[in-house]
């Protein structure tokens, strides 16, 4: 780190002249805000109460029923998203590097378009996937099977796979593009040095590309953690903002904004400021992950 | 590899790669046949009318008279909102990397930890207490109340130290040695690092041109709505718009984000290349 601060007096405050713009934002969209929430959480629900209550919320949430139903649906749907996503990205950036150059900017903008389409006209693009008797997945791939057609987004049973495979089919082509650029970064000496060390294709891959994208898997699954446990929209667009049949995909963020659509403030902001500790949880691991790794 | 071995495995990887553009563009190509379907067409069975009869524009032509929403306004306050907060965001960020890059003083630790944090933190998690407070800051229905809250990014601040801290020393100490400001000698160095710029330029436009929850809380008039909200209005059932319109307005959603991403592709690629390993 250059010490640039010894040089000139008055150098000091330097850094933070430069801090200030976003420090002086941060305070004001950010740290208010959030204050705000954990204090709406200690009291009373319903429009402009302002009676202390304590943790009576968070006391309620954890004999909630439907709480815990969220959270562990909102755990299994990041899960679920992460091990389909990384995998099936990092081998779709390994073909994309396989096949003919001048394809590859038209193929990977094409994969990429889901992540360019606002939420909202992706549900409705995805729902004609899933909708009913009607749609391609059904007509495609469930019928000619011989097998009764699924009610993607109304059976209990497939809710959740639905939501998951809409995380997939949204985000897989924007990973790929990350993991393609990471993979483009490497240099290429250590395949040489490799080569001579090892055949094949597949301990190139264990042995160099992994550990080197390190830095970019990591990235994919914190964004994707936050997308599933926070992001507003794959969920409400698909659902509506309700939990689906059962409330077999009834989201953290869904329920968080079902509360909130009916005024129960403190609620809402308790389910919230709960769910910061799980995911201060998720980048501390991701952070260990990657100091012990390096 | 030899050059045939390379042409099979190149069309391997094609063949292989086949379905999963399929599944992306499918959807894609029936949104735009869809502004030429009438609404019986568009509601049979997609395998049996795929494409539409008649090709006419009459959807398109009604959408952007306003017949259904004021489309020209929502459409320019999206572009004034997501251009404002992409070069907002680009500001604030690029100014604090380059502080986090290139200076050490104290409590830098803490507020670097705070900026990770901030991407964890996602506004939508706070959306009710942000929205009251932008209220009494007295930005109730108003763009800015919509913009300004979303120019402070962790993900942008992370991006931008990283960018800093590869830039060689020798530049900044030439500049120094001339003399320079410190603020001179950031000025400088950004016509260096513009691919950067503008890749998280375009980033940061995508997202804010997607933001749905904070303008529903913020926006309450007509014109001030931004796209996002104009096409919850559309696909609404009870508002009987027509299919076709509904699929005119989601083409036009997608347009200025896939056009922007299309000319910065190259550089966003290679500007990540950089920085992602190491």
């Amino acid at each position: 780190m250059p010490a640039a601060d010894q040089r000139t007096p008055g150098a000091r405050w330097t850094p933070f002249l430069f801090l200030l713009p976003f420090l002086f934002f941060l305070l004001l969209f950010w740290v208010i805000p959030l204050v705000g929430g954990i204090k709406m959480s200690l009291q009373a629900n319903g429009l402009g109460q302002a009676e202390y209550v304590g943790f009576a919320h968070y006391k309620a949430l954890a004999s909630d029923g439907r709480y815990v139903t969220a959270l562990r649906n909102s755990f299994t749907y990041t899960l679920a998203s992460i091990v389909v996503i990384v995998p099936l990205a990092l081998w779709l950036a390994h073909l994309l590097r396989a096949t003919f150059r001048r394809l590859r900017p038209v193929m990977t903008f094409a994969l990429l378009l889901p992540a360019l389409t606002p939420p909202s006209v992706l549900a409705v693009l995805f729902l004609m996937v899933f909708h009913g008797k009607n749609g391609l997945l059904n007509q495609l791939f469930v019928m000619p099977l011989g097998l009764e057609p699924v009610s993607w987004l109304k059976d209990p049973d497939f809710i959740l796979s639905g939501l998951v495979l809409q995380a997939v089919w949204r985000w897989t082509g924007f990973m790929t593009f990350f993991i393609l650029a990471g993979m483009e970064g490497i240099p290429r000496v250590y395949y040489e040095a490799a080569r001579l060390a090892t055949g094949s294709r597949w301990q190139h891959f264990w042995h160099v590309t992994l550990p080197q994208l390190r830095p970019v898997l990591l990235f994919v699954a914190v964004y994707l953690v936050v997308d599933g446990f926070s992001l507003f929209s794959g969920a409400f667009v698909l659902l509506g903002g309700s939990g689906g049949t059962a409330d077999a995909g009834l989201l953290t963020v869904t329920y968080v904004f079902q509360k909130t659509r009916f005024f129960e403030y403190g609620t809402a902001s308790a389910i919230s400021v709960s769910l910061l500790p799980l995911l201060t949880l998720a980048l501390w691991v991701a952070l260990f992950l990657r100091r012990r790794t390096a | 590899m030899s050059a045939q071995g390379k042409t099979v495995r190149g069309a391997l990887s094609l063949l292989l790669l086949g379905p999963f553009l399929m599944a992306v563009f499918v959807p894609f190509l029936w949104m735009v046949l869809g502004i030429f379907k009438t609404n019986a067409e568009f509601f049979q069975p997609l395998t049996s009318a795929f494409f539409p009869a008649h090709y006419e524009w009459q959807n398109v032509v009604e959408l952007l008279e306003g017949k259904w929403v004021p489309f020209w306004d929502v459409f320019g306050n999206s572009l004034a909102v997501s251009l404002g907060q992409a070069f907002g965001a680009v500001t604030l960020s690029a100014m604090a990397g380059y502080a986090f890059a290139r200076f050490t003083f104290s409590g830098k630790r803490l507020l670097f930890v705070l900026a990770v944090a901030l991407i964890l933190v996602p506004r939508q998690l706070f959306a009710v207490p942000l929205f009251s407070w932008v209220n009494e800051l007295g930005l109730s229905d108003s763009l800015l109340g919509v913009m300004l809250p979303g120019v402070v990014t962790g993900l942008g601040v992370i991006y931008f130290t990283q960018v800093f801290r590869q830039v060689p020393e020798e530049y900044l100490q030439a500049a120094r040695v001339c003399g320079a400001a410190e603020l001179r000698v950031f000025l400088t160095l950004l016509p260096l690092v513009w691919p950067a710029l503008l890749s998280y330029g375009m980033i940061h436009f995508i997202l804010a041109w997607h933001e749905h929850l904070i303008p529903m809380l913020v926006l309450t008039s007509e014109t001030k709505q931004t796209l996002p909200l104009a096409l919850a209005k559309l696909y609404d059932v009870s508002q009987r718009t027509p299919q076709g319109v509904q699929m005119a307005a989601s083409t036009f959603a997608v347009i200025p984000t896939a056009v922007l991403f299309a000319v910065c592709h190259r550089k966003f690629k290679s500007s990540l290349s950089d920085m992602l390993v190491h």
